[in-house]
């Protein structure tokens, strides 16, 4: 009994000491990451990115002469999950701003809470409209699917000068976005470059050659190929095994060191549009790539890189409004224009919270991401 | 037609790989009346150490056998540990403790292994061929290979040795096998080892075959193993074989012909619904 007792008093004060300890005397931001489950390896990304960025903001002598207290939860990309954890960011922690470093359907479901609370979330990576929509405090740092399909449709008839064009759309929200912008773009343009095979694939599909097979018979001069680096590494490796030599195009689903492993030799000459440029000379990018590689042992990727952004963009906005105070870091994070990036130079966000920057377009060479070309052309990048 | 056998090689080659997992939760099922859904983690186990031996010793034959050692050892400690205890409850109990032990195994797997999806860059030894313009790449002739020599090894073991009269026997009727003289609980162990080497097996040719190994890998034939192994006729082995087979096909079939909006998954359920209300017993299940 007596033991019990005392190990119950030692847990309260182990719960309460650090409440106490780190309440007046730091400025804390939320993140919100899926650490286990299907999507683990993103969240260690975004989690390590993020680290990264705490680190710097310190090291300058952190927000409003105080240090920054980053206060991360694992979501498993789930939105009950994150609903509870972001209520748990709100009451017990209250942190100035928060990072959405997760997956749509998380991000959707917290981003009214957030905004019903008037605290500033800035959404890293998530690709549904819906995370903006919910109001004025809500953000997003990565590309909205229509921009990325849209660019998509860009790079494959004005510089891989596609005239016969086949689409593998990854079924989800995520994929059929995509595709729709990348038509939209093909529509608009007359009818320059056709459209000659389309068919959307399952999220947990593996094997992509009863797929490929198909593909070949109508033997098109790109394939436009969405998903993540776990179905496009596989698509492109296969494509290859059944001899289809083809332009493969994809997206910022690709943008993962991880796609290079699968894809081995056979990702060579593969092109994506993405929002991280590695060959970009501005030191914030430079550096980032170099210590992320070195602290970690692995090549960052894209969505590390947009929460590391999302982050800073907050931090930005503290500086700037001069205060913690939710109302007034939104003022400040709405407010930004040609903020120097690590995604590339923001032009500033829209009225809906979109951000507005230039499009990257990469390509593999020697087993690494190389920059390609750039999608500039503003009617295509504003939201 | 050459669209035609393409697809049929590919849909071959997927059917062959559900069979050699289903075959392992056959053989519980046929036995232990359990489902084992922990199987699948089995599986995932098998990719795994598979691929640290191979990292290690550079030698494809040691990764098959290092994978089907250890998965061996696991599949009898989940049954002597979690099983066998729990065999005087319902069914159900022994289910609840197979979803445990899957969720518990791939959350291990991660926290050993990390998050991110490892590659599997090793080459099958086996030849290509090229038949009336088809290619049938090295990884395809591998599959095949190896496949038919897993499940002839198998009908060699239950139908022409003392092991396999004592296997049957058992899934029968555990007290009258042991009033026979059959050390049942030892056959159980047995069925475990087979079955988990198997799954090692197929962990293996799949990390290679998509040239990924993931803590998550196992979802997918968790659940799918499950309807087919209804398809099939419940405990029955040549009627998982089977229904692999049949659905490996049919899957790469309807997505190269008809452009069905369903996703490929879901046929499984759908033939697994079809059997249970037209012939409920499977396709080579006794009533």
């Amino acid at each position: 009994m007596k033991l019990t007792r005392k190990l119950a008093l030692l847990l309260l004060i182990g719960l309460l000491v650090p409440g106490v300890a780190g309440a007046a005397d730091t400025v804390k931001i939320g993140l919100l990451a899926p650490l286990t489950g299907f999507a683990a390896a993103d969240g260690l990304s975004v989690l390590n990115s993020v680290q990264l960025a705490v680190e710097r903001v310190n090291q300058d002598g952190g927000l409003l002469g105080r240090q920054v207290e980053l206060v991360y939860y694992d979501d498993r990309a789930d939105g009950k999950e994150a609903v509870a954890l972001s209520r748990k960011l709100i009451q017990q922690d209250r942190v100035a701003g928060v990072v959405g470093g997760s997956y749509s359907t998380p991000s959707r479901a917290v981003a009214p809470i957030f905004e019903d609370e008037e605290i500033p979330f800035v959404a890293a990576y998530a690709v549904h409209p819906d995370v903006t929509t919910s109001g004025k405090y809500c953000f997003r740092n990565g590309f909205l699917g229509m921009v990325e399909g849209k660019s998509a449709g860009y790079v494959s008839v004005e510089l891989l000068k596609a005239k016969k064009i086949a689409l593998l759309t990854s079924d989800n929200d995520f994929g059929r976005t995509l595709a729709e912008g990348f038509k939209a773009y093909l529509g608009d343009q007359g009818k320059a470059a056709q459209i000659v095979f389309e068919q959307t694939y399952p999220f947990k599909e593996k094997d992509f050659k009863p797929y490929l097979s198909k593909v070949k018979e109508t033997n098109p001069d790109l394939l436009f190929a969405s998903g993540y680096y776990f179905q496009t590494g596989p698509i492109v490796q296969q494509a290859r095994e059944l001899g289809l030599d083809v332009q493969i195009l994809g997206e910022e689903g690709a943008d993962s060191p991880k796609f290079l492993e699968i894809a081995g030799a056979s990702a060579e000459g593969f092109v994506i549009v993405t929002n991280l440029d590695r060959d970009d000379p501005r030191p914030v990018v430079q550096d980032f790539l170099k210590t992320f590689e070195q602290r970690y042992q692995i090549q960052p990727d894209m969505v590390g890189a947009s929460a590391y952004d999302a982050f800073m963009i907050i931090c930005d906005g503290i500086r700037r409004a001069g205060s913690t105070d939710g109302p007034a870091i939104q003022q400040a994070i709405a407010a930004t224009k040609d903020y120097n990036g690590l995604t590339g130079v923001l032009k500033g966000f829209t009225d809906i919270g979109e951000v507005v920057k230039e499009v990257q377009v990469q390509i593999v060479k020697d087993g690494r991401f190389r920059h390609f070309g750039v999608v500039q052309d503003m009617t295509l990048i504003t939201p | 037609m050459q669209l035609f056998f393409e697809q049929l090689l590919n849909g071959i080659a997927m059917g062959s790989i559900y069979a050699l997992v289903t075959l392992g939760l056959a053989l519980v099922y046929g036995i232990l009346r359990i489902l084992h859904v922990a199987h699948a983690a089995v599986y995932t186990v098998g990719a795994y150490a598979g691929l640290f031996c191979y990292s290690y010793t550079g030698s494809l034959l040691l990764a098959f056998l290092g994978g089907m050692i250890f998965c061996s050892i696991l599949g009898v400690a989940i049954e002597r540990l979690v099983y066998y205890p729990l065999l005087k409850y319902p069914p159900y109990v022994p289910l609840i403790g197979s979803i445990a032990i899957m969720l518990s195994i791939e959350e291990i797997c991660r926290l050993v292994a990390g998050p991110y999806i490892l590659t599997f860059p090793a080459t099958l030894p086996f030849p290509e061929f090229q038949l009336g313009g088809v290619t049938i790449s090295s990884t395809l002739t591998a599959v095949y290979v190896i496949t038919t020599v897993v499940l002839g090894l198998l009908w060699f073991i239950s139908t022409k040795t003392e092991l396999g009269l004592a296997m049957r026997a058992t899934s029968q009727d555990i007290p009258i096998a042991d009033a026979m003289g059959i050390n049942s609980h030892a056959i159980v162990s047995i069925a475990f080892v087979i079955g988990s080497s198997i799954a090692a097996i197929a962990g293996i040719l799949v990390g290679i075959y998509y040239n990924q190994v993931y803590p998550t890998m196992g979802t997918v034939p968790a659940y799918k193993t499950l309807a087919l192994i209804v398809v099939g006729g419940l405990g029955s082995m040549p009627g998982a074989v089977i229904a692999s087979m049949l659905l490996g096909v049919a899957e790469t079939l309807l997505i190269g012909y008809a452009d069905i909006p369903l996703p490929r998954d879901a046929l499984a359920f759908i033939a697994m619904i079809a059997v249970l209300m037209w012939r409920s017993e499977g396709l080579m299940g006794s009533k």
